[in-house]
């Protein structure tokens, strides 16, 4: 076990873990940060995924000693008030069924709006294939993201 | 907490079967269920209800006050008995309610039932919600309504009938005067029971029928939702749980040293035929299960093979014998149900008492099995339900509580029982494998009769649309394939087949119409309709559009939808629940199943269980047929015509027939 301090949504956390423990279940078993999801453990269905310095990473493969000193950003850290244009828009299209993939699906959208803030529907696909969603929300999601960007 | 015995602030109604209202009157911070002092005034025949013979009433008697409630600040606070997963129904019950009621939808808020047979049947399962409840939700709105115009009445000393109500307001007969609900919640709690009640005309619904978003997406997309796998309770711990990996099997011994030596793993327990590794947190408890070193007892499935059982099922078919017929052979592999939720459930055992929190479609089960294998009676078994991400039926089944109770009554603690990608997809309950044989004489136009060969020993249940699946699949596939053999248009066939019911026609002609149906398309594109009326109450037709390319990829380009569903409740989500059920339907048309070998399933997460991605996801346009006729369900209903669309797309593109899901590149190479 070793201490590690976490910046988490503007935050500092210090926690006691394991360094492979998984950013994963720090955030939800350590620091009761649950809007982060599990799914696949394995870095394949991305309902997990969480910002580190602006980049979308799967927090189930991310190990705890590589995510420090670095900026964490979750779905809860997305907005203070659920006011991102991302969140927004997924409001307005109506895009949630179950909602669990959401929180990962919003925060992979939102690291592909940082680098191109007005994606084509081809660079959607591209970047947001590798979030799964069982209810099949897709087209929603993508409609989502046209209009975030043309709300932000 | 502070009681006032004096005020009375919630109002709350129900339907009785029958038609008659129980309205009951809870004092200030007492809830239903409790010891409080509650007035009843009851009612049991004498209110009016719609038209027995157009409204069948729920097969229940509805006994208590259980679905409203209004504050003094005119909030309504809805209670939804059935389970959430997706397919929106909290959102569409109290839309019901609240549209009688008059009241915005903005003053709305649901809550979600415990496990309680007041309810009347709980399972959340076969898309009957809408079917069941539509007009006892209505009932029960229009009942509150009722109360809250006879107390505005009463106050202002004029007729009840010349007040009106409006967006949570009663309105005074002179038009001019009005008084929020809100204000009235204290007064109509001592109203008695409606003598009448009075159900909108339809065309006046301002809820009902229009497109809203779900009632929790404002949690959802902020990660304030609760999910099954989200309840955190003081002290709990965590268990992840080894099974035998064959169905059925056991274990004959296991060495746990290594399991106990990871940090964070307290204890390794044995529940019956499974052995729980219990840790502070999920992934000590999933690494401490991994280390477990277990000699498994097979028991006699061992070797069960769903290839081999494929080879059983065709060699064992019957088979017509004489001639003049077209025949086909289909094939269906099992199917998982891969919700992107893991199976989960949380228990606490504690002073004779084993609360539960179930992220299940049927809380009253979750009741009756933890009874069973805990020993305790159910009123000792509090059914708590979070929202569930994802259940297609697979949450009917109760195994995951029954795993959370026994652990927690064995370690005396609360505790979490999560499960990995590979428990979920190994430990399903699935949709059966099948081998379907389909006949029809050459001369005959009439639905094909289908015969059904499944596996044995393998356990499988519900899946989104159950056996209208398998049935659509190869009886949809096939009347492609008699008009072929026929020469016969494709359309017209089903027409011919179709003629004697409208709104199979009406279905049919609609997707037929938006699809541009019968226009060219360039090579290797085609089209491919199929109709289903899944479980004869909704009733579907698909037409997908396909490209094929050399190497056999299959793209499904676009699919036009149009649904016939009765009346509507909101006609977004019906587009949404037919977008999912497309998708649903495609993962299992084209990229994923579970083959099982040495009595084990083979896959183990996403990579080998592929569900449907958003680049492969179909512009998908929905038409909802215009109809007053009773509301019936929508959540399974998409996914059963979509297979055969498909499959008979592929045809249309290709000129190849494929007899079997999913259909795969290799199958296509040009």
């Amino acid at each position: 076990m070793s201490a590690y301090d976490l910046q988490i949504n503007g935050q500092t956390y210090t926690i006691e873990a394991e360094r492979e423990m998984p950013l994963l279940w720090v955030l939800r078993d350590l620091l009761g940060l649950t809007g982060t999801k599990f799914s696949c453990g394995a870095g394949l269905c991305g309902s997990c995924t969480v910002l580190i310095d602006d980049e979308p990473v799967r927090s189930c493969v991310t190990l705890v000693e590589n995510a420090t000193g670095k900026s964490i950003t979750t779905i809860e850290g997305l907005s203070p008030d659920g006011s991102h244009p991302l969140q927004k828009a997924w409001i307005e299209e109506r895009v949630t069924q179950c909602g669990y993939c959401q929180p990962g699906q919003i925060m992979n959208a939102a690291a592909l709006l940082m680098k191109n803030p007005d994606p084509s529907d081809a660079d959607i696909d591209k970047a947001m294939r590798d979030v799964l969603c069982r209810c099949g929300t897709y087209q929603r999601i993508r409609s989502a993201i046209h209009r975030a960007v043309q709300e932000a | 907490m502070k009681t006032n015995l004096n005020r009375r602030d919630f109002l709350k109604l129900t339907g009785l079967a029958g038609g008659g209202m129980v309205i009951a009157i809870y004092l200030e911070g007492c809830s239903p269920g409790t010891d409080a002092p509650t007035v009843i005034l009851v009612t049991p025949d004498a209110t009016v209800a719609p038209d027995a013979t157009a409204t069948p009433q729920p097969p229940f008697a509805w006994e208590a006050d259980i679905y409203l409630k209004l504050d003094k600040q005119g909030i309504l606070t809805f209670t939804a008995f059935r389970s959430e997963m997706g397919q929106g129904i909290r959102t569409a019950l109290a839309m019901l309610a609240a549209e009688e009621l008059n009241i915005p939808w903005s003053s709305v808020r649901i809550v979600q039932a415990d496990a309680d047979s007041r309810y009347g049947d709980q399972l959340t399962g076969g898309s009957t919600s809408i079917y069941s409840y539509y007009d006892a939700m209505r009932l029960a709105g229009a009942a509150a309504r009722e109360v809250l115009l006879q107390a505005a009445a009463l106050a202002w000393e004029v007729d009840p009938a010349q007040c009106s109500t409006e967006a949570g307001f009663v309105i005074h007969p002179d038009g001019a005067q009005k008084t929020s609900y809100g204000d009235l919640a204290e007064a109509a709690a001592k109203v008695g029971r409606p003598a009448q009640t009075q159900l909108k005309d339809p065309s006046q619904f301002t809820i009902v029928g229009t497109p809203l978003g779900h009632w929790d997406a404002p949690k959802m997309v902020t990660g304030q939702a609760v999910y099954g796998l989200d309840v955190r309770l003081p002290n709990m711990l965590f268990a992840a749980i080894a099974r035998c990996p064959v169905f059925n099997g056991s274990f004959t011994s296991y060495d746990d040293a290594e399991a106990r030596a990871i940090p964070g793993v307290k204890d390794v327990v044995e529940l019956e035929d499974r052995i729980a590794v219990v840790a502070e947190n999920s992934w000590a408890a999933i690494r401490g299960r991994d280390a477990l070193k277990i000699t498994w007892d097979e028991g006699t499935n061992g070797t069960t093979d769903s290839q081999e059982m494929m080879v059983q099922a065709k060699s064992n078919m019957r088979r017509e014998k004489k001639g003049g017929l077209l025949e086909a052979d289909y094939e269906m592999p099992y199917e998982a149900h891969a919700t992107m939720e893991p199976m989960n459930c949380t228990a606490h055992f504690h002073d004779g008492v084993c609360e539960v929190w179930a992220p299940t479609q049927s809380p009253q089960d979750v009741k009756q099995a933890v009874s069973r294998v805990t020993g305790l009676l159910p009123s000792k078994i509090p059914v708590h339900v979070p929202l569930i991400g994802g259940g297609f039926g697979r949450r009917l089944q109760t195994d995951y509580a029954e795993e959370a109770a026994l652990l927690s009554q064995a370690i005396a603690a609360p505790v979490q029982v999560v499960w990995t990608r590979s428990d979920d997809l190994q430990h399903d309950f699935y949709h059966p494998m099948s081998f379907q044989y389909a006949y029809i004489p050459l001369d005959k136009v009439a639905i094909p009769p289908i015969r059904v060969a499944n596996g044995a020993g393998v356990p499988t249940g519900a899946w989104r649309s159950v056996q209208e699946f398998t049935r659509a699949y190869s009886e949809q596939s096939f009347i492609d394939e008699m008009a072929l053999a026929m020469k016969r248009d494709l359309l017209d066939l089903r027409r011919e087949l179709y003629q004697d019911d409208d709104r199979a026609l009406g279905v049919i002609n609609l997707a037929a119409e938006k699809s541009n149906w019968g226009e060219s398309l360039p090579a290797r594109q085609g089209r491919g309709m199929a109709y289903f009326a899944t479980f004869g109450v909704t009733y579907v037709a698909h037409v997908a559009e396909v490209s094929v390319e050399e190497n056999g990829n299959i793209r499904v380009d676009r699919v036009v939808c149009a649904v016939d569903c009765g009346s509507v409740v909101n006609p977004d989500n019906v587009a949404a629940q037919m977008q999912g059920g497309i998708a649903f339907g495609l993962t299992a048309a084209l990229k994923a199943e579970a083959t099982i070998k040495n009595g084990r399933v083979q896959q183990t997460n996403f990579h080998d269980y592929p569900i449907l991605r958003m680049d492969e996801m179909p512009l998908v346009e929905v038409y909802i047929v215009p109809s007053n006729r009773r509301s019936s369900g929508i959540g399974e209903m998409g996914v059963p015509p979509i297979a055969p669309a498909v499959a008979n797309a592929v045809y249309a593109a290709t000129g190849k027939r494929i007899r079997h899901i999913p259909i795969r590149p290799k199958d296509l190479r040009a």
